[in-house]
């Protein structure tokens, strides 16, 4: 890398930075992780899954740009604290302390908590039968913090991860994970990993996009919850949802 | 247990080749930032200036003793909080930054030993014949401690290459981004991220074959 290229490279940065500081106007800039199939992943270098087509829907009802940034999951609610995305489309479960911060939309998604375990493992057959279990949820989800909740909490060898809970509780190495019962489901159902869905979902989530609590903020969250009420009139969140699922998840 | 999916792999390989621009981008800038400020805080610390010295030492101590991981957070995420200007900074920048002040102060010190380590009689009979403190350090001093450097510099390289993989934190994909991603879609963890170990370790791999033929040049004067 020469010289030259390097200093190019600092000043296409400055410029990059001060386009994403005046262009936010119309842009709306939507955080996601890219790993969190099928709502959020990558495929031959393209972004899919259910959030990529709700917020394309969105931008389409508002007008706004739709611009998505990914990055991983423990790095985007920095990123929206801090003002470098306005929202994050990642399934973010509403929870008392989330509500105290951040503006919510209304629920888009509903869903339950899910314990997955691997195939043949016939111990687990519910949230009860944790006790005693080392079990894998994502850092800083609310199913780390629904564990936390359980009575008997501190009987649960909890392990937080940042990506890839599917594959150590594949490979065994924790007993179960827990996280969404649709997408686990659907992981289950599309892809080569030994996983099992163990009893019925545990408790009741409500997901909803987050928006700074700030007058920007909630001026957003009003634009896009109202693009939101109208693609559940006409019928589209529904449609993307029974493209991915097969099933409605968009209604309680 | 399945088969290694090579048809995966192989549609794959130009997918994550061509996010290696970047991550050799952010590596070859910050090794030259690196470097100057290294090489500036190896004077001070050399010359012992008063004040400076105590500042360079604190500074080396906070960017050894803290890991790169809670400094990229601490500046991308956390200083923005508190001095909201500091949010035009983006991630590629921030990462560049971050690599930069976190191996500087590892460079700054083996640049130093380095330098403290040509012999002090060099130092007197270059004196003694009358040379000024610029042209000791220029002819006598500087051509040594590069040579004796080198080796741990190019390490040094080596590490910020790998440690650009911490950027996705920051929401730059990068390598190891588009690997985590790819691999989340596909569920094939072991394919998408054995190959992505294997581009890093070829790259690195041509950069030891470089590393090499730098030291021959460098050692042709005390060849016979």
């Amino acid at each position: 890398m020469t010289l030259s290229q390097i200093a190019k490279h600092a000043l296409t940065g400055l410029a990059l930075s001060a386009v994403a500081v005046t262009a936010h106007a119309d842009t709306l800039r939507v955080g996601m992780s890219g790993g969190y199939y099928p709502f959020t992943f990558v495929e031959q270098d393209e972004l899919k899954g259910f959030e990529v087509d709700v917020m394309n829907a969105v931008g389409e009802q508002t007008g706004d740009e739709i611009e998505f940034v990914t990055a991983s999951f423990s790095g985007l609610a920095g990123m929206l604290d801090s003002g470098r995305i306005d929202t994050i489309a990642n399934q973010i479960t509403i929870t008392p302390e989330r509500k105290a911060k951040y503006a919510f939309t209304k629920p888009y998604v509903y869903d339950g908590a899910q314990v997955v375990v691997r195939k043949g493992n016939d111990d687990i057959q519910g949230v009860e039968d944790l006790k005693g279990k080392t079990v894998a949820v994502n850092l800083g989800s609310n199913y780390e913090q629904l564990l936390r909740e359980l009575p008997y909490a501190d009987e649960i060898d909890i392990k937080t991860y940042d990506s890839n809970i599917e594959q150590d509780v594949a490979l065994g190495r924790a007993d179960a994970f827990v996280m969404d019962r649709v997408s686990a489901t659907q992981v289950i159902k599309d892809k080569p990993l030994p996983l099992a869905l163990a009893g019925q979902p545990f408790s009741r989530i409500e997901n909803a996009l987050p928006f700074r609590d700030n007058e920007d903020g909630r001026a957003l969250r009003d634009r896009v919850d109202d693009a939101l009420a109208d693609l559940r009139e006409n019928g589209t969140l529904t449609q993307i949802s029974e493209k991915w699922f097969g099933t409605d998840i968009t209604t309680p | 247990m399945h088969v290694l999916d090579l048809d995966y792999m192989l549609g794959l390989l130009p997918i994550l080749l061509g996010y290696l621009p970047l991550t050799l981008e952010m590596a070859g800038a910050g090794m030259v930032a690196a470097l100057v400020l290294a090489c500036l805080l190896a004077v001070v610390r050399v010359q012992r200036m008063p004040g400076l010295n105590a500042l360079a030492m604190l500074f080396i101590s906070f960017f050894r003793g803290t890991p790169l991981l809670v400094q990229l957070f601490l500046f991308y995420y956390g200083l923005p909080q508190i001095l909201t200007f500091l949010v035009a900074i983006n991630g590629i920048t921030a990462t560049i930054l971050g690599l930069t002040l976190h191996f500087s102060a590892y460079m700054a010190e083996s640049i130093r030993a380095a330098i403290v380590g040509v012999d002090r009689s060099q130092t007197e009979a270059a004196l003694s014949i009358g040379m000024t403190q610029g042209q000791l350090m220029r002819r006598i001093v500087l051509p040594q401690a590069t040579r004796v450097a080198t080796p741990t510099l190019m390490n040094y390289f080596i590490d910020m290459i790998k440690a650009t993989s911490l950027a996705f934190t920051l929401g730059v994909t990068e390598l190891m981004g588009a690997t985590q991603k790819e691999a989340a879609g596909s569920f094939l963890y072991f394919e998408a991220f054995l190959l992505a170990a294997i581009i890093y370790w070829v790259v690195v791999e041509i950069l030891s074959w470089l590393q090499r033929r730098l030291e021959k040049r460098l050692n042709r004067a005390y060849q016979r």
